[in-house]
């Protein structure tokens, strides 16, 4: 049995490509079947007409993908792109020193990551209406500030860019936190020492050292706000006050209500496009200087 | 190392995690609150803890939550971690596009791929139950261990594993005994990562779930979705006290095993 | 069990969509977007026309052992589920849905095992259309008497054939009558008084829906200049809107942040057992009645026992125990007797001035691009 698995092994050894696509297989059809075959059936509604009740009926028009492209959808799509990269920035802001700390601390180390996404595990919702109850005019914060004499009337938190932001970087920090500190927790103690000893200073330490070797991290964190954030819509609804759209909103908008379904998949595969072209072009500047990183 | 943070670092840390746990919180203060709709403190009670009792969908949606969390947390895992060695070790044809592919669930509006799958599983006749909600989720969390684990493996160093090789292990020994180990932070974050996705996922959920298969988040949305409902507060402090203390054992014990 | 045929698959079968057909298609257009999209048409419902039979499916003697019903959330009685466990034996699984839409999508991928659902009256047109319900066996259900026949009879299902009513509704002012005067008028959104304490619904239909109605026309318009002027007035009055916010206003009505609120008169209710000043108002213009229906899914597995469960809500006590819960209205004349609590159906009067929200068709299009205007100025 052992000798068979090692001939095994050592057969699957002197083929890389083939070894390569044993480890990819199972991952690779699961999303291939229930995730790819999903998103060309999108795509095939996007360009067909809509169906009165829902759904769409047989034919081929770009016309759906045309009435993207009016600047009421792209004034939309540009406030999205825009909101979702103050999002990713914040997120980095306040993420990169956690995971700098979860990843420095020995004894407190597991509980602090857990500490991380143990907000989770209670539901979206019920999460955010806490928010709604610290954030509005007779909330916690208001009613603090009110009676130690620190504001004369209530601030209005509810209901503005501020509070969207601070939701959506509350939903999406585990995900920038947790690629950070999985890289940062493999960086050698010696070379900061080292760094230390040959005179640089705290902040050159955290510049020429630390940084770069967090930077597979912190990429791919960003993506891993950056893209789902472009989607989001309920952070925008509940504590925007919905007076303003995101894309998310616009989306989801036209598989509900709108009963919209080919405009809805046209709008996210102009999104899905985008992203996807970003993605590659990045893969292909970091690939370039190969083998930039050993691996 | 260990310790000498500058203090504005710690300052900025403690605030970040006040933002994240103040609502938590408010949630269990409220959990004991008399008030019905959660407006203000009118007194203790313990009446919403009692009242859950009597509510058999939201522990069944419980158990349900439980049950797809654990089952696509493992097969996510799994499958990511082998996606992301493939990735970062193999040279074949297609990598870059392979890659690329990873991000197509990550920028799927939910909504979207909550209906896309619906129609899939009618096509393939599969009934919508515990396995439409396991397939579902494994499919939305796969990509988010494999780009965890990616950027762990990143620079990680092969000199350990050379040796083990060279010393005569086999591959499979030199994976589980060297590769593994040196993996397991990232392993561990994406896992984090999966079971978060999976246990707090409502609108894909919604739409492959079945008949009775309701899940924890699709029975809580209903809830406070129309109304304010404080038992929801006591199921949410009963989820933190438990799953709190069930990572604090394992941690003790995971410690007590390493300790010399 | 028998589970109606997905879609795509009987599309295939019944040779609306031949599979030569379908590979002709795909060789013609030379690319598989096209032929995918064929089948894609079918799944989507807008293709084939299903034989708009209003045959009646056999009815079993006995109720099978469970029932699976799919309800909007927070919208049964405290224990209506478990007394009709306790009283017929059967066995309930429920579960909930947020808004129609989700409902049709769900109902349309078949293969969902519910054996009731409760659409609204829009919504119960579109299912018929695409086939999506059955017939009521009005035969098996003794308590149909009970029902008020103001609600029997819509123009959605004349014949009560599809539908059995379960609980109506109406959108509009929640007012906090200790801090403002009591409007009478949607006009109140335009008085820059009361900015930043006003909330409307966050739904499309009832926005436009109510400056429709502000203007003296159909909630269900389709006319252009119409809709113009509606999106005029919703900007005007978002100016000076607090936020969109649908049920969750509750709690800050009650909080006292929000002074008047555009919401439905259960809702309303439900708030003022926590704060009693707070009054609900039917603008004099007018506004939206809703009426929600118990229908059985096509090919249902288990049609006695969901027309058991249609039976015993029908009856006086449970359908009380419904609306006293959920503090809409009820139906049921018999409970309206009996508890003289309950939210009394709309007068005459009222009535001339409520509208039922009917499908927009084609035109829903046009109403999102409105509707996204407003969002976006």
């Amino acid at each position: 049995m052992t000798d068979r698995r090692r001939r095994f092994l050592a057969w699957l050894g002197r083929r890389p490509v083939l070894q390569a696509w044993t480890l990819i297989a199972p991952a690779g059809l699961w999303l291939l079947l229930f995730f790819l075959v999903p998103i060309l059936l999108m795509i095939g509604y996007s360009v067909m007409p809509r169906g009165t009740y829902g759904g769409v009926e047989s034919g081929f028009t770009l016309e759906h993908y045309a009435r993207f492209f009016d600047p009421l959808y792209l004034a939309i799509l540009g406030r999205t792109v825009v909101v979702a990269l103050v999002c990713t920035a914040l997120c980095l802001l306040l993420g990169y020193p956690v995971a700098w700390v979860i990843a420095r601390s020995r004894r407190w180390r597991n509980l602090l990551m857990f500490l991380v996404v143990l907000p989770f595990w209670t539901s979206f919702l019920v999460r955010t209406f806490a928010m709604i109850f610290l954030l509005r005019d007779t909330g916690l914060i208001n009613t603090m500030l009110l009676s130690l004499g620190l504001v004369e009337a209530p601030l209005t938190l509810l209901y503005t860019p501020f509070a969207v932001l601070a939701g959506m970087v509350y939903s999406f920090l585990p995900f920038m936190v947790l690629p950070i500190y999985a890289t940062l927790e493999k960086l050698d103690p010696a070379l900061l020492e080292a760094a230390s000893v040959l005179g640089a200073r705290p902040a050159a330490r955290f510049r020429r050292v630390v940084l770069p070797l967090s930077m597979p991290g912190v990429v791919a964190g960003c993506l891993l706000v950056f893209i789902p954030a472009l989607g989001s819509f309920l952070p925008s609804d509940l504590l925007g006050g919905a007076k303003q759209m995101l894309i998310g909103n616009l989306i989801q908008n036209q598989f509900a209500a709108a009963r919209h379904w080919p405009f809805g998949s046209a709008a996210s595969t102009v999104v899905m496009a985008g992203v996807l072209v970003g993605v590659l072009l990045y893969l292909r500047t970091r690939d370039r200087p190969a083998p930039a990183m050993p691996g | 190392m260990t310790g000498r943070q500058p203090r504005w670092l710690g300052a900025i840390v403690a605030l970040v995690y006040l933002f994240l746990h103040l609502p938590l919180l408010v949630l269990v203060v409220f959990s004991f609150n008399a008030s019905r709709f959660s407006v203000e403190w009118t007194g203790f009670t313990l009446e919403w803890y009692r009242q859950l009792l009597e509510r058999p969908d939201i522990l069944a949606g419980l158990r349900v939550s439980l049950v797809v969390g654990v089952i696509s947390t493992a097969v996510a895992t799994a499958l990511g971690t082998l996606l992301a060695l493939a990735l970062a070790r193999g040279r074949f044809r297609g990598r870059g596009a392979l890659e690329s592919l990873l991000y197509v669930p990550l920028v799927t509006p939910e909504i979207v791929a909550g209906i896309s799958l619906l129609v899939l599983f009618a096509g393939l006749k599969i009934a919508l139950g515990l396995t439409t909600i396991v397939i579902a989720h494994v499919a939305f969390s796969v990509s988010f261990v494999t780009v965890v684990v990616l950027a762990r493996l990143a620079g990680m160093d092969r000199s350990q594993e050379e040796a083990a090789l060279v010393l005569g292990a086999d591959e499979w020994t030199t994976f589980f005994r060297v590769t593994l180990p040196q993996l397991l932070p990232g392993v561990v974050s994406g896992a984090l990562l999966a079971f978060t996705l999976s246990f707090d996922d409502y609108v894909i959920t919604s739409f492959v779930a079945g008949s009775g298969t309701s899940t924890l988040p699709v029975v809580v949305y209903g809830m406070v979705r129309r109304n304010i409902d404080p038992t929801i507060n006591a199921i949410s402090t009963l989820v933190l006290v438990f799953t709190t203390l069930l990572i604090w054992l394992a941690d003790r014990a995971g410690r007590e095993r390493f300790a010399r | 069990m028998t589970r109606p045929d997905p879609p795509l698959l009987e599309a295939l079968r019944s040779g609306a969509l031949s599979r030569r057909d379908f590979v002709r298609r795909a060789l013609a257009a030379g690319a598989g977007l096209p032929a995918i999209g064929s089948v894609l048409a079918a799944c989507g419902g807008g293709g084939p026309e299903r034989p708009a039979d209003g045959a009646m499916p056999p009815m079993p003697a006995a109720p099978e052992g469970e029932v699976a019903i799919y309800n909007w959330s927070d919208y049964i009685g405290e224990t209506t589920i478990a007394d009709f466990e306790r009283e017929t034996g059967i066995r309930v699984s429920y579960d909930t849905y947020e808004s129609n839409e989700d409902l049709i999508a769900k109902l349309q991928a078949g293969a969902t095992g519910y054996d009731l659902v409760m659409p609204s009256n829009y919504a119960v047109r579109v299912m018929r259309e695409i086939g999506l319900i059955e017939p009521i066996d009005r035969t098996v259900l003794s308590n149909w008497g009970n029902l008020d026949p103001a609600f029997l009879a819509q123009s959605f299902d004349p014949e009560n054939a599809w539908t059995v009513p379960w609980q109506w509704g109406t959108a509009g002012l929640a007012v906090r009558t200790d801090r403002m005067p009591v409007p009478d008028s949607w006009a109140v959104f335009h008085d820059d008084a009361w900015r930043g304490k006003m909330t409307q619904l966050d739904d499309m239909r009832d926005v436009i829906g109510c400056w429709l109605k502000y203007r003296g026309r159909s909630l269900n318009s389709v006319d252009p200049a119409e809709l113009a002027g509606a999106k005029a007035d919703a900007l005007r009055a978002k100016a000076n809107l607090k936020s969109y916010l649908s049920a969750p206003v509750k709690a800050q009505l009650i909080a006292g942040d929000v002074w008047l609120a555009h919401l439905w008169n259960g809702d309303t209710a439900q708030a003022k057992t926590a704060e009693p000043a707070l009054e609900f108002v039917l603008p004099k213009e007018g506004s939206m009645i809703y009426l929600d229906s118990m229908v059985i899914p096509r090919g249902a597995g288990r049609r006695r026992a969901a027309h058991e469960f249609i039976n015993f809500v029908l009856r006086a006590d449970v359908a009380a125990g419904i609306s006293r819960k959920s503090g809409y209205g009820s139906p049921n004349a018999a409970a309206l007797a009996a508890d003289p609590s309950l939210l009394r159906p709309p007068s005459a009067a009222e009535m001339q001035r409520l509208e039922y929200q009917e499908d927009l068709g084609a035109a829903t299009g046009e109403w999102d691009r409105i509707w996204t205007e407003i969002k976006a100025g």
